[in-house]
């Protein structure tokens, strides 16, 4: 990797950039600086480790069911009548979303460390579920923690975690909320290991998730080329914290050709409305009262993409204007939900459809031959009640 | 490195200084100062006093309850320095340590907060989630060394002994042994653990070694200080005891009465 690469951070200490405007870093309490120093020695042995990295691909083709597909988005393409969309097909994966190459990872690498027990923290209720059937094949216990706003609203997921042996404990709130319980729960067994679900908190996660996610862009180049000849012109993802978006871009953040575009929750978009702060381990973009004393809530019908702040890495590109972050509202959200289902016949997760909303804005007036790549990142069925109750209506 | 707390450690009386967190301005700023001071009638060698921060990641459900309620109240940390201030003008003995989070005090931001922890008559402060691994602690700490004023650093149980002698090397004041692996007011330690633990600690410094997490009574406290550690150090116990007696109008004399138990029998330590 050159000096000059995107891809050569984060530094030993986990920033991304230099001087004041570095971001990442690790703000933790002592308790957990051992435990973050010995996943740090034990991830950067390990992907040394011919070994390991074919047993995660082997689990990733046979339990995850990878690749997943670079699907062309005929009717969709029609309906915009502009650019030719692809859809990556994350949705099909085992248990639903992307979330579960992290999980697979961050077990295995967890596994050959010798840890005993998980903890992990989920919003949308995605990754404690993927983290619970990884944890249920490698006969580990796990205890996941949800904010109580989160569990009502996306309980299949909470069943299906039961049925894979999982603890939940539930605190007030909803992904903020649980990533600061988790780190509680971590400091009081830092013996456990924390599997994170995004790219966010203190090094080295940032660089773990998002190893374990570039997975995503490494299939985009391979299937684009074989598929269409080129590789997209555009890549398009949704965020909360980022991990769906990262590994999307991740392959591709040398190529300035390839634009890139990011989309936030409108009320929580910390990218295009933030601050940098240093909160829950890391310095970076977020929505903070203007003393830094408070995370800012704010709401999306997207649990996995209500979140006040965002991974370090992407605050890192937002600076360097290597990477264009956006935003979509509930609206927006759910007409790109009602479009697709309509025309491609996908139940999407309403997270994904932020990035499907840019995707509509930007497909029309575009050459037939400019390719979009939405990462589609999660599955519906989750959201089927909050959907129902918002445009059911729409579909009789 | 603050001259009074060097002063407070060299002195054998008490031989084990009882050091109190308070959460600033907490239950409301008036209260907290006369809280505070009756603490200090009662025999408290160390104030820390707590800013709060909403995504705290080391408190347990007491002090997370008082923070919260300071940030309802709309309490700043500039409200909580100024309140620094008003203890120091009360008291010129008592050492003084601004305990909290990097969050707000980044956004303060860090060099306007020594000046202002300086004036306000501190001597030291501490940030839980601030690790000599990052940048702001750096710059913090040399800012606080050209106002003469310490960086209280933490040893955890977690910390082997190469890290422990890194952070000995960059610490003044005293050290905070954090006894257990957990939150505040939750677990508590072993008395052979900790005697171990300050053992340990001591063949890297001779630094004084402040002992806390878990106490939560004078017998505790008592049995802490048979370690050969030179404070004892109570948070959640304290603040636990303002939000049961919150209705109590003579609140700041109930808890002088309540410290005392402790300081009295830290005394007979000695």
């Amino acid at each position: 990797m050159t000096k000059n690469s995107l891809k050569s951070g984060p530094d030993e200490l986990g920033y991304y950039g230099e001087g004041e405007n570095a971001m990442g870093g690790m703000a933790v309490g002592e308790t957990l600086m051992p435990a973050l120093h010995e996943l740090n020695k034990g991830f950067e042995d390990a992907i040394k480790d011919q070994a390991f990295l074919d047993e995660y691909a082997y689990y990733c083709k046979h339990y995850i069911g990878r690749p997943s597909p670079l699907y062309f988005a005929e009717n969709l393409t029609k309906n915009l009548g502009g650019a030719k969309i692809l859809f990556k097909q994350e949705h099909l994966n085992h248990t639903g979303s992307h979330k579960i190459n992290n999980s697979l990872f961050q077990i295995l690498l967890a596994r050959r460390m010798g840890k005993k027990h998980l903890i992990c923290e989920s919003g949308a209720g995605q990754h404690y579920s993927a983290t619970a059937a990884v944890a249920a094949k490698f006969n580990m216990p796990l205890i996941g923690v949800m904010g109580e706003i989160d569990i009502k609203r996306v309980n299949q997921n909470i069943i299906k975690a039961k049925h894979y042996g999982a603890k939940l404990k539930s605190v007030p709130g909803s992904l903020k909320e649980a990533i600061t319980f988790a780190i509680k729960t971590w400091t009081s067994n830092p013996d456990y290991a924390y599997i994170i679900g995004s790219c966010v908190s203190s090094a080295p996660f940032p660089k773990i998730v998002t190893f374990a996610q570039s997975i995503i862009g490494k299939e985009i180049r391979e299937q684009s080329m074989a598929q269409e000849g080129k590789i997209p012109d555009m890549i398009v993802g949704c965020l909360g914290g980022g991990s769906n978006f990262a590994g999307s871009i991740y392959e591709f953040l040398d190529e300035p050709s390839v634009k890139k575009i990011g989309v936030e929750a409108a009320e929580t978009a910390a990218l295009s409305n933030g601050t940098p702060g240093i909160m829950q381990g890391m310095k970076t973009y977020m929505l903070q009262s203007n003393d830094g004393s408070k995370s800012l809530g704010g709401s999306s019908l997207g649990a996995g993409i209500q979140y006040f702040s965002v991974g370090p890495m992407h605050s890192y590109l937002k600076n360097l204007k290597a990477v264009d972050y956006t935003f979509a509202t509930d609206k927006e959200i759910l007409d790109a939900y009602k479009l697709i289902a309509k025309t491609e016949g996908i139940s999407a997760a309403l997270e994904p459809m932020a990035g499907a909303a840019e995707v509509i804005k930007r497909a029309k007036g575009k050459s037939k031959d400019y390719l979009i790549c939405l990462s589609l990142c999660g599955r519906g069925e989750k959201d089927l009640d909050t959907i129902q109750e918002h445009i059911g209506k729409d579909f009789e | 490195m603050s001259e009074r707390l060097k002063k407070i450690f060299q002195s054998n009386n008490p031989k084990t200084k009882l050091v109190a967190y308070f959460v600033g301005c907490y239950p409301d700023y008036k209260t907290s100062l006369e809280l505070i001071k009756k603490a200090i009638d009662n025999g408290v060698s160390v104030i820390e006093c707590g800013y709060p921060t909403s995504e705290a990641s080391a408190e347990g459900p007491v002090i997370k309850i008082a923070h919260d309620k300071v940030l309802e109240n709309g309490d700043t940390l500039k409200d909580i320095i100024k309140l620094v201030s008003e203890i120091r003008n009360y008291n010129k003995e008592v050492g003084i340590v601004l305990m909290g989070y990097i969050a707000n005090l980044y956004k303060y931001p860090i060099s306007k907060f020594v000046t202002d922890i300086s004036d306000a008559g501190a001597d030291a402060c501490l940030v839980v989630d601030a690790p000599h691994e990052l940048k702001e602690e750096n710059i913090l700490r040399e800012e606080l060394n050209k106002k003469n004023l310490s960086l209280i650093k933490l040893i955890a149980p977690t910390t082997d002994d190469n890290r422990l002698k890194d952070i000995v090397k960059i610490s003044s004041g005293f050290l905070y042994q954090v006894n257990v692996s957990g939150v505040t007011g939750d677990k508590s330690a072993n008395e052979t653990d900790v005697s171990n633990f300050v053992k340990r600690i001591q063949k890297s410094t001779k630094l004084p070694i402040c002992s806390g997490f878990g106490i939560k009574s004078p017998k505790d406290a008592v049995k802490i200080a048979n370690t050969g550690c030179q404070g004892v150090i109570v948070g959640s116990a304290f603040v636990k005891y303002i939000q049961d007696n919150l209705e109590d109008k003579d609140l700041p004399s109930s808890l002088g009465n309540y410290i005392s138990t402790f300081t009295k029998e830290l005394q007979r330590t000695g």
